[in-house]
């Protein structure tokens, strides 16, 4: 189980913002979908959401706006903004190509090197 | 795009935090309750799903400070903590503050007012449209020692018709008129101008029309005016229909046409009317009188317009060798020309001085700060060990400083205001523009600058010493309070530093007070005592012609004799050091030397005039009866007659004069050398004709001597001038005494500022030195105490601490003095008869620093032959 602790503060951000890229929603249920994506593995000491998720909104990558949540509690609901959606596909493919990259590295033989 | 949203987002989060700190709460107020709810449904009790979901969120204040950096806040919360804490220091330690603010508000102010002085004479730009394409131009003969003359009609016409490298080009000539109002008349300052002059200063009238060229051509209908604002607003106030009214100038009616705009200078002087010069092909090409401008075109660079007025003067030279031989033209740019050398000098010499006397309070602040910090070594310490960045202590001790900088900045610049005033009152009437200093947003910038300067530049010291220090040794020896080496050498070399700046300045300023007292010893070559000068002019339609004039004065001069208490009275065409020097070809038959062309300054005096003057004369004086004379007199000066004459007596012989008539002129008398241009200048010759035989100028000087107070004579003397002619204008009233000081003023002004810089510099040094010596007596009391202990004479004890000091002082003397050799060099322009490196003062000025180190020394020294060993042995 990895604790935020040990995650880099970009990955956070990359996960928030895929886990608002299909609908907008509120702080605990961004925590929810998080740890769903993430089959449970990553657990976000939850405050600490809150000061990523206010750092996105200042650089202009998602927005907000108050409103109802299910339990009928006003509730902050957070979505995606055009430069956010954006920033997701960069990230999305910086990554893939990191992982590929990662991935020939290990995968080469001793005869290739 | 994200730049202005970012911007945004955090202005908003700047104004509105408290709203913004109530959604946070309440977002995660929800988000609480929805963790307990779900906890509560795995089966938890109340209080156990509370306590789980706040240990799962985490510490809220720790989140709430995020965010607030996430906002962009992060840096002003810091900057806020760092002000208040810094404020708190300050307040803690009252006597710091406010020697430091007191000394910083010194040198702050006293630059702001330097500058705002400064700014308005030499760096705000000339009152016209792209001022550098304006050039003053003169007529120039180096060998007669007249390097700026003005232009001769006829030369003025020639040089404009030869040139091309002017876009216009104009000339103007000075004169003053009178008018009437009121039953008073009044003096008017005019310039006669041809069509272009408004054209080459890029003016135009704000009311009305520019002269036409038909106006300034020989023949023309003359009489129109332009009027100056201040003039429009006085005696037409402000109408605007003025145009085409009439007023009467010296007793000829103008039509005025035109109103000159409110900002309109003419050589940094309001002018109170123009009217039409026509120049004229056919006047005296050796007679020179006009003042010429040019305005350059657009891409002609001043070079090229300099060699085309050289080379039409050449071709003047040569076909007009009487009165164009060896004449040759001189051009300089405006500013030039506006803002003289001398004053340019003066004040950057000022600006030099305050400069050096900031340093010096810097390192006198910078010394109080090292102080002070060893008393908060250990804070600092504490700080380090718990976990501060040491860039954040050093960010903090540079938020102390910039706050007690900008802090004294306020107060120093509230004092400039003040001190502006006093030197815009008491400023030499020679530096132009000096009544148009103000604080205008150049000045508050330049004073926010310096303030944030000094505060980096004293701030950085004691800020690097902490950053050096191991922080684990520090503790303990903090304890011991032994770290004062290094502090000590610091506040060591900027006692130095600030003792040897102080002698350059005190050498700077006793060099300008020798100059001042030398210039006080020079004898001008009359009696100013008792004696009142005063101007009077006649206007030509009564007094058409010289003769007509000089009866006037002769009636005038004989009424004012007979008032009683007064003992002489004459009219000179000007009186000495109030300008109006002009200049004759002087030729003397049978001396071979002077078959060259020489030269002389002239005057056009009464009859009395060198009694009045207190003017030494041997031989005779003029008399009213000169105008029946069938041989025309002169009066010559005595460095005149040594040069010519030297082992004979000139009078009796004969000279030829150039002005009024060029004719052979006997000398009948010799008059004692007058310093007539400045008392700095080396008397010229002179010759003087007589009022009555070539008539009087229209506008002369009258003086008059009494057996006591002059002044209370003016009245009289109005009175008698108004039973002559009541048209006439008394002006420009002053003592012979106070034109004399007013001749000293530029230099006196400037010893006074510097001096005072000086004795600032020398007071701060003083106290710098003796901060010094009280911490090295404070650092050294075991070692001090142990001596005493072991024996040692409290003599020695006290020998020992001021010769430390003295030791201090003289090294910084000494630097001082070499900085001075090179500095005073610099100077040399601004000293009269004294030279850069004068012995008597580059001696003086380091005993004077001696003995101020031994008055700093002793109480400190003192107080180290109280110490009782006893206690300084036992406790720290």
């Amino acid at each position: 189980m990895t604790t935020t602790t040990e995650l880099l503060q970009g990955t956070l951000d990359l996960l928030i913002l895929k886990a608002i890229s299909l609908r907008s929603e509120h702080g605990y249920g961004i925590l929810l979908r998080i740890q769903q994506i993430s089959r449970e593995t990553l657990q976000i000491q939850q405050g600490s959401l809150y000061p990523a998720l206010y750092r996105l909104e200042h650089q202009g990558l998602i927005a907000s706006e108050w409103g109802e949540s299910d339990n009928r509690r006003k509730a902050k609901f957070y979505r995606l903004t055009t430069a956010g959606r954006r920033r997701l596909q960069e990230e999305t493919a910086y990554w893939k190509r990191l992982a590929d990259a990662i991935g020939l590295v290990l995968a080469a033989a001793p005869e290739d090197v | 795009m994200t730049v202005l949203a970012r911007v945004r987002s955090f202005l908003s989060a700047l104004l509105r935090r408290r709203r913004l700190e109530r959604e946070m709460e309440q977002e995660w107020q929800t988000h609480l309750e929805t963790r307990v709810e779900a906890l509560r449904r795995s089966g938890m009790s109340r209080t156990e799903a509370g306590r789980r979901a706040r240990i799962e969120f985490g510490d809220p204040l720790r989140w709430k400070e995020q965010g607030r950096e996430a906002r962009g806040l992060g840096w002003i919360q810091d900057l806020g903590a760092d002000v208040r804490y810094a404020l708190r220091q300050m307040r803690r330690a009252p006597a710091f503050t406010l020697v430091a603010v007191f000394t910083l508000a010194l040198g702050i102010g006293a630059n702001t007012a330097i500058f705002s002085v400064a700014n308005a004479v030499m760096f705000r730009p000339l009152p016209y449209p792209d001022a550098e394409r304006l050039v003053r131009i003169w007529e120039s003969n180096l060998e007669l020692g007249r390097p700026t003359a003005s232009v001769s009609q006829p030369n003025f016409l020639d040089w404009h018709a030869r040139t091309s490298a002017f876009s216009a080009f104009a000339a103007a000539s000075g004169t003053t008129l009178t008018t009437t109002s009121d039953q008073e008349a009044e003096i008017v300052n005019a310039e006669r101008v041809t069509a272009d002059f408004l054209s080459v200063l890029g003016v135009s009238p704000a009311i009305g029309r520019n002269f036409r060229a038909d106006e300034t051509r020989p023949g023309g209908d003359v009489r129109v005016a332009i009027v100056g604002d201040g003039f429009w607003r006085r005696r037409f106030a402000s109408d605007a229909s003025v145009l085409g009214r009439q007023i009467a100038f010296s007793g000829v009616p103008y039509t005025v046409v035109g109103v000159l705009p409110p900002s309109f200078r003419w050589a940094t002087d309001t002018v109170d009317v123009l009217v039409p010069l026509a120049p004229s092909a056919l006047a005296s090409r050796g007679d020179r009188q006009l003042d010429v401008i040019g305005r350059l075109k657009d891409s002609v660079t001043i070079e090229r317009a300099k060699d085309e007025l050289t080379g039409a003067a050449s071709a003047l030279a040569a076909q007009y060798p009487e009165s164009n031989k060896g004449w040759s033209v001189r051009v300089a740019p405006f500013y030039e020309w506006l803002i003289p050398a001398a004053v340019r000098d003066s004040l950057m010499m000022l600006l030099g001085t305050i400069g050096v006397v900031l340093i010096i309070v810097c390192a006198n602040v910078a010394n109080l700060l090292i102080a002070r910090a060893a008393g908060r070594q250990t804070e600092f310490s504490i700080r380090v060990a718990l976990g501060a960045a040491r860039w954040r202590i050093i960010r903090q001790l540079l938020t102390e400083s910039l706050l007690l900088s900008l802090g004294s900045g306020v107060v120093g610049v509230a004092a400039a205001l003040a001190g502006t005033r006093v030197l815009v009152r008491y400023g030499p009437a020679s530096v132009p523009r000096l009544d148009e200093t103000s604080f205008d947003l150049t000045v508050f910038a330049f004073a926010l600058v310096v303030s944030a300067t000094t505060a980096v530049a004293f701030g950085m010291v004691p800020a690097l010493h902490v950053a050096r220090q191991p922080q684990a040794a520090t503790l303990q020896a903090a304890g011991r309070g032994a770290t004062g080496s290094g502090r000590q050498r610091a506040r060591s070399i900027l006692t130095v530093v600030e003792v040897a700046l102080s002698v350059v300045l005190l050498i700077g300023a006793g060099l300008l007070l020798r100059s001042v007292s030398r210039l006080q010893q020079v004898d001008p070559g009359f009696d100013a005592a008792t004696t009142m000068v005063a101007r009077v002019a006649l206007p030509s339609v009564t007094y058409p012609n010289g003769q007509a004039r000089s009866a006037f004065y002769e009636r005038l001069l004989t009424e004012i004799r007979t008032l009683p208490g007064i003992v002489a009275s004459a009219a000179s065409s000007g009186v000495p050091l109030a300008g109006g020097n002009f200049i004759t070809e002087v030729r003397i038959p049978g001396q071979p030397r002077a078959g060259a062309q020489a030269s002389a300054g002239w005057r056009l005096v009464s009859p009395g005039y060198f009694a009045a003057m207190g003017i030494p004369l041997r031989g005779r004086d003029f008399t009213w009866r000169d105008r029946e004379s069938l041989a025309p007199a002169t009066i010559i000066s005595e460095t005149l007659a040594r040069e010519y004459w030297p082992n004979e007596d000139p009078i009796g012989r004969t000279i030829t004069l150039g002005t009024f008539g060029n004719r052979a002129r006997t000398i009948i008398g010799v008059a004692g050398d007058v310093r007539q241009v400045g008392l700095d200048t080396e008397p010229r010759a002179t010759v003087y004709y007589s009022a009555a035989e070539v008539g009087a100028l229209a506008p002369m000087s009258i003086v008059w001597r009494s057996a006591v107070d002059p002044a209370s004579h003016v009245a009289a003397v109005r009175d008698v001038l108004r039973r002559v002619d009541s048209t006439v204008p008394l002006y420009g009233v002053q003592s012979l005494d106070a034109l004399v000081a007013g001749s000293f003023a530029p230099r006196k002004f400037n010893m006074y500022l510097l001096g005072s810089f000086a004795a600032v510099a020398l007071v701060l040094a003083a106290v710098g030195l003796f901060g010094v010596t009280s911490y090295l007596v404070s650092q050294r009391t075991r070692e001090i105490g142990l001596r005493l202990a072991l024996g040692a004479d409290r003599r020695d004890i006290f020998q020992l601490i001021v010769g430390r000091g003295i030791a201090l002082t003289a090294i910084g003397a000494a630097i001082g003095v070499g900085a001075a050799f090179w500095a005073s060099r610099v100077m040399q322009s601004l000293l009269f008869s004294v030279s850069s490196t004068d012995p008597r003062t580059f001696l003086t000025v380091p005993a004077i620093l001696v003995v101020v180190a031994l008055v700093a020394c002793y109480i400190p020294a003192r107080r180290a032959t109280k110490i009782d060993p006893l206690v300084a042995l036992r406790c720290e």
